[in-house]
């Protein structure tokens, strides 16, 4: 045998290993006159693999996908604004808004069943972000991050059930960068009034002027809201990993590993968040 | 992924969505090729973003003509590679373990998985420069041979000689590092 005919064995065997998944042993079966000089290198590409299948930080990750889509919006707003520099900004940037509402709204709809394999599945992203940041209040951002992190478990379980362990990784993070916002709205902003669970002092009566009576409304609506976020997290906390976990029981064995990962994001994110609402 | 070759067309016409697109295809791979070169978890994020930034602002000048969008992507991240590692100052590097561990990760598997991490950016020391760049276009980039191929500007069958060359450099620098233990 040739070192070339050699490098092309290797070279396939590796993308047996690490992209289509199958085990050491599997690709010395098909060469077993090559097995002795395959298997020591085989075991150092896989190890040099998992090695190297680290993940960025979820706060690095999410805030350089705001500032990359930032960096996206300036370069389309300079290269239109020669038409449109008259225009007052906040004007344009309503004006834009209606656009993608109205001109938008057939493939935003579109997008918004979209699973991780369709091509609108980015669409749908984009469409969150941009209805998270219009979403006012720490609390109602909060919830919003609830219910996306339900439609993230949807769908690594649908990903899972197609056998794609790179999909499923790629919810996962999506599911992780949707936890760790979740956990830093419901502890960081609390302190400001946000999302804070814990119960305010009530005022003694003779202090009660007839103008907080509103404000005391307001007050026992946040906090109802508050409590039914920390019900609702509760519950995913634990149907989330239950469900992953029953699909583990029928996924292909290239899925499991990213399977477990996600349960793993999954109980940790909910511990996270549940514990700043304590 | 949509076709790849559509979306880039659809980005070099300034289609957000379809650059948003390949933003997420690549943003890991180029994060962890990135690295793995350099060892210094701050400076790959910050080059990880630089590279995104630099591929926004110069899109329109990308012509496919066979060379893929992956190809011309690694390259810009390369290049601010080479020009990072001629002007690294001495200053304390912080490594990549702290990013490494996913969520409520065991403390012992962190640092087991540390250990290896640690190791292999050690190990790829001890390459040459053109096996370190085929292992980390490869094994980090997730390229497969012919993009490495391409990124490189060598033919297939030259850069499957040298990822045989770089794999066995790396076994015989892993076994001198566990002899020294």
């Amino acid at each position: 045998m040739t070192s070339r005919e050699f490098d092309n064995i290797l070279d396939e065997c590796l993308e047996r290993l690490l992209v289509k998944g199958e085990t050491i042993e599997q690709c010395l079966q098909s060469y077993p006159e090559q097995a002795s000089e395959l298997e020591p290198l085989l075991r150092t590409a896989l190890a040099t693999g998992e090695a190297v299948d680290f993940q960025p930080r979820p706060e690095f990750r999410a805030k350089a996908r705001y500032q990359f889509r930032s960096a996206l919006r300036e370069m389309e707003g300079g290269s239109r604004r020669s038409l449109s520099g008259w225009f007052p900004r906040w004007a344009t940037s309503v004006a834009i808004v209606l656009v993608v509402l109205v001109a938008g709204s057939g493939t935003v709809a579109a997008a918004s069943n979209s699973m991780p394999d369709s091509p609108l599945y980015s669409v749908k992203l984009a469409t969150e972000q941009v209805r998270l940041v219009l979403t006012p209040s720490p609390l109602g951002k909060a919830e919003f991050c609830a219910s996306l992190a339900d439609r993230r478990v949807e769908e690594i379980l649908y990903v899972a059930g197609k056998g794609n362990p790179r999909q499923v990784e790629r919810v996962t993070r999506e599911l992780d960068v949707c936890l760790t916002r979740l956990s830093s709205l419901t502890s960081s902003q609390g302190e400001k009034g946000g999302v804070m669970l814990a119960p305010t002092p009530a005022p003694a009566p003779a202090e009660v002027a007839p103008e907080s009576a509103d404000a005391g409304e307001r007050t026992y609506s946040q906090e109802n809201s508050r409590l039914k976020l920390k019900l609702a997290l509760k519950h995913h906390a634990q149907s989330h990993p239950a469900a992953l976990r029953e699909k583990l029981k029928t996924v292909p064995p290239s899925t499991r590993a990213a399977l477990l990962r996600a349960i793993a994001v999954s109980e940790d994110g909910y511990e996270k968040a549940l514990k700043t609402l304590d | 992924m949509q076709n790849e070759e559509s979306l880039v067309q659809r980005a070099r016409q300034h289609d957000q969505e379809a650059f948003a697109q390949l933003y997420e295809e690549y943003f890991d791979k180029i994060y962890r090729y990135v690295a793995l070169k350099i060892g210094d978890r701050t400076e790959a994020e910050d080059m990880t973003q630089q590279v995104f930034v630099k591929a926004l602002r110069s899109i329109s000048s990308f012509r496919w003509k066979g060379r893929p969008f992956s190809a011309w992507l690694f390259r810009i991240a390369h290049n601010l590679i080479v020009d990072y590692l001629r002007k690294r100052s001495r200053r304390a590097t912080v490594p990549l373990a702290e990013p490494v561990p996913a969520g409520n990760e065991d403390p012992q598997q962190a640092a087991e998985r540390r250990l290896d991490i640690d190791r292999l950016a050690l190990a790829t020391r001890q390459l040459t420069e053109a096996q370190r760049e085929v292992i980390s276009l490869r094994f980090a980039g997730e390229l497969p041979i012919a993009q490495v191929a391409r990124v490189m500007g060598k033919n297939e069958g030259a850069v499957k000689a040298l990822q045989h060359s770089a794999i066995a450099a790396l076994r015989r620098a892993l076994r001198t590092q566990d002899n020294d233990e």
